[in-house]
This record gives structure tokens, sequence and C-alpha cells, in this order.
């Protein structure tokens, strides 16, 4: 049984590596997709106001959060890696804080961003207004 | 002294190959160690042990994760069983998860247990106040499995009770699969896990259910990073137990467990987790203790094909 385990998982071990190509590729060739999901917020969403809007420690706390959760794609400046947007790019800056949460919350799933929706609203707010800082 | 016990029993023979296979999984955590380099990343965790919630394993990224659990037997032996996952994220919406499991008991023996193969699936794209996941898992086990990563139908403490050698003849092929149903609420997880599981040689379906819910002790963070600081500390409960089978759909005879569940994420990626568990009723094991630690490696296939370049 142990012998079948270890081909088990030698299997699965290549098959994480086939799929991650996959994404990897899909990556290089699609980021128009997630400028374009901020752009089905609701409209609701953009009278959201951000209500750490004006805090320096929000900014600080954003950053915090960013190279835990974002930077692993989309790049410790955030310019973007492969498929992650950079996120500096004009079509991000200019979204209203609240299409910027409600995209953090849903994400994208077909186009691989995930969905941070299992952070709580309050840091949600803080990574916008660190994304929101770069206009400065 | 149990553990003496057990250590001086004819039996101790049978950790030859559990102790090379602790050494190769040994090897193959440093290996990924390795690739992963400094920096680990963190998820966004729920500290269950048993409920699953909606959230999956963030795209290219693999989660290796040491449990264990300690159960204290009504009668026969009390035991640890060890297990190891890899979980990892194929796509956002699908997660696949292998695992490896061993036990070990005292005054009888240490084995190796199976393996597990699972996959959870997101149909839905978007944010929903109920998030369904469904979840469909390969189990290649024997009886002597103790690790509890479910309690279905009539499953109960006494079947622990059973010697390993006699246990271990006995090998299980299961299909498993799981509704899961999950909702965030002002920083609340809330979960609730139906689950269906079914031998594949002869046995009826057996049903189980699984409820959790969590809440980080600090919404915002700090803008300093911090390891003891509440914003990385998850506390919750969780309760879980049998609910028959398609035969006999029913309560009676079955066991459930209440569990309080704490989780310490520290910014280098590792998180810590732990829950004592208590047996609602006398099908159940009076006490049950569970600790894990896992480690998330960011892109990883990205940093494998990376070597081969």
């Amino acid at each position: 049984m142990i012998r079948r385990s270890f081909s088990g998982l030698l299997l699965l071990t290549l098959t994480f590596v086939a799929v991650g190509s996959a994404s990897e590729r899909e990556r290089e060739t699609d980021d128009r997709g997630v400028l374009l999901a901020i752009a089905q917020a609701p409209l609701k969403t953009r009278s959201w106001h951000n209500p750490y809007e004006g805090q320096p420690d929000a900014v600080l706390a954003g950053k915090k959060l960013f190279l835990q959760h974002c930077a692993e794609c989309h790049g410790p400046q955030a310019r973007g890696i492969g498929r992650a947007v950079n996120l500096h790019l004009s079509a991000v800056q200019n979204a209203t804080p609240g299409e910027l949460e409600w995209f953090l919350r849903n994400g994208n799933l077909w186009r691989g961003m995930p969905s941070w929706s299992g952070l709580p609203e309050q840091r949600r707010w803080q990574l916008v207004a660190y994304l929101k800082s770069f206009r400065r | 002294m149990p553990l003496r016990g057990f250590l001086n029993s004819p039996h101790a023979s049978t950790l030859q190959p559990v102790r090379a296979l602790r050494i190769c999984l040994g090897l193959l955590f440093l290996h990924c160690a390795a690739l992963a380099g400094p920096r680990g990343v963190a998820a966004q965790e729920t500290p269950y042990f048993v409920t699953y919630s909606h959230h999956l394993e963030e795209p290219g990224n693999l989660e290796i994760e040491l449990n264990s659990i300690y159960g204290v037997q009504h009668a026969g032996n009390d035991f640890i069983a060890p297990w190891v996952e890899f979980e990892y994220g194929a796509k956002v919406w699908w997660t696949t998860e292998f695992y490896l499991d061993w036990q070990g008991t005292f005054n009888d023996s240490a084995l190796f247990t199976g393996f597990r193969w699972e996959n959870r699936f997101r149909p839905l794209m978007r944010e929903h106040w109920i998030n369904p996941v469904l979840y469909v898992e390969y189990e290649n086990t024997t009886a002597a499995d103790k690790t509890m990563i479910e309690v279905v139908g009539f499953d109960s403490q006494a079947d622990h009770a059973v010697p390993n050698s006699q246990a271990q003849m006995d090998h299980q092929h299961e299909l498993e699969t799981k509704l899961i149903l999950s909702s965030d609420y002002k920083g609340w997880n809330i979960s609730e896990n139906f689950i269906a599981e079914k031998n594949l040689g002869h046995d009826p379906w057996e049903f189980g259910y699984a409820v959790g819910a969590s809440r980080p002790l600090r919404l915002a963070v700090t803008p300093e990073s911090c390891n003891f600081c509440r914003e990385n500390f998850l506390l919750g409960a969780e309760v879980y137990g049998g609910l028959g089978t398609s035969w006999n759909f029913t309560q009676a005879g079955t066991s459930h467990y209440a569990a309080p569940v704490v989780a310490w994420q520290l910014p280098s990626g590792v998180t810590f987790r732990a829950s004592p568990g208590f047996g609602l009723n006398a099908n159940s094991h009076p006490f049950i203790l569970r600790w894990s630690v896992s480690y998330e490696i960011d892109r990883f296939a990205h940093r494998v094909r990376s070597l081969f370049r």
C-alpha cells in the first residue's frame, strides 16, 4: 500500500505541475478580463465610502495585507506578473473605492482572481486604501 | 506507562515502514521548503479541523499541513493518529488535496492506514449569502484508520477498540461526497457540511454533518508586522457527528462531538491550530485533542518548473 501511495503522490505532483503550467500560459494572454470585471460591480457600489479614507495607518495596514495576500501574483510593487494586472493602471485607479471593495470580495474566478471574502470587510477596505494611495 | 508498553510491544517492528515513510516525508517537506524560499504566504484560513468553508486554496499555491489527533478510549487503548495533507489550488474554483494517514495505538502498534484524494469545486463564480462548494473524495484506507477527519453513519468509539492486527485486514475503498455551504458575515464565517459516504464494496450510504463558526479576534489589521497581535488569532467552534445510513437514517446510536477551535497565523505563512473535542454521548470518545501546523508555498508549480529550465 505504501508503494502504491507513493506512486499516487508522484502522479499527483506531476498533475499539479501540468495544471500549473496551463495556468501560467493563460496568464500571458489575458489581463483585460480583470479590468472588465471591475466594471461589473453593481451601480450602488459607486457610492460606498471607504471608512479608512485619508488614514495613513490604514494605508500601511493595507500594504501589509497586500504583501501577505496579493504580492505573490501582482508583485511586491503591484506592477503585475503575467496574467495578474498592474494595479497602477488607470482602469484600476479610476475605479471607485466601493467598486474595488466589491471586486476584492467577489474576485473573478474564471480569470484567476480569487474571492477575498474570507478577509473581514475592514481588511478589504484597508487594502483599497493602499491601492488608492498609488495615485499620489 | 502506556508509551513504554507500546514501544516494548512485539508490534513495535511494524514501526519500520512507518519510520521510512516519515523520513521520506521529512525530505519531501524540506524539498518543498527549499522551493518555497524565504517567504510564505497567508491564506484565507478557517480554524476548523472537520468543517469545510467555501474558501479554497489560492491558485498555484501548495499548503503542506501536518495534523494529529489524540483520542481517549472508554474501553481499549488511547491512540495518536497523524496525517499529512498536501493542498493545492489547481484553479481558483478547484482545490485538490492528498492525504496520508497513520496511527499509533498505545499498548498495540503503529501503522500506515491509507491515503485519500479529495477535490473541492466552487460552482458559483460570485459571492452570495450562502456559497455552495461540491466535494468529492476517494479513500483507500483500512479500518485501523483513526484520523476521524469526519464522523459518519454509526461511527463510534468502540470501532477504535479493535486491535490493529484485526482492523488493518479490513480494507476500505470509499467515495465521500459533501455539500459545503458557507457564509461570511461581519467577520464571522459560518459553515455547514452535509456528508454522504459510500463504501464501494457493499455497505449502504452513510451520512454525517459538520457545522462551524469562527471569527478573527480583531477584524482590521495593525500597520506593524506582529506575531502575537489579536488579528493573527481566529477563534471558533465546530459540532459534528453521524446521521445513520440510507437503511436507517437516525441519530440513535451515532456519535457526536463539540470542539472549540483556535488558529494562530504567523506572517511567515505558518499556521498553528488546536482543538480539544468533547464527546456528546456514550458512543463518542470522551475527549479528543487535535493539533496541526501548516505552511503555504506560493506559486508552487512555477517554482517546480523553474528547476528544470
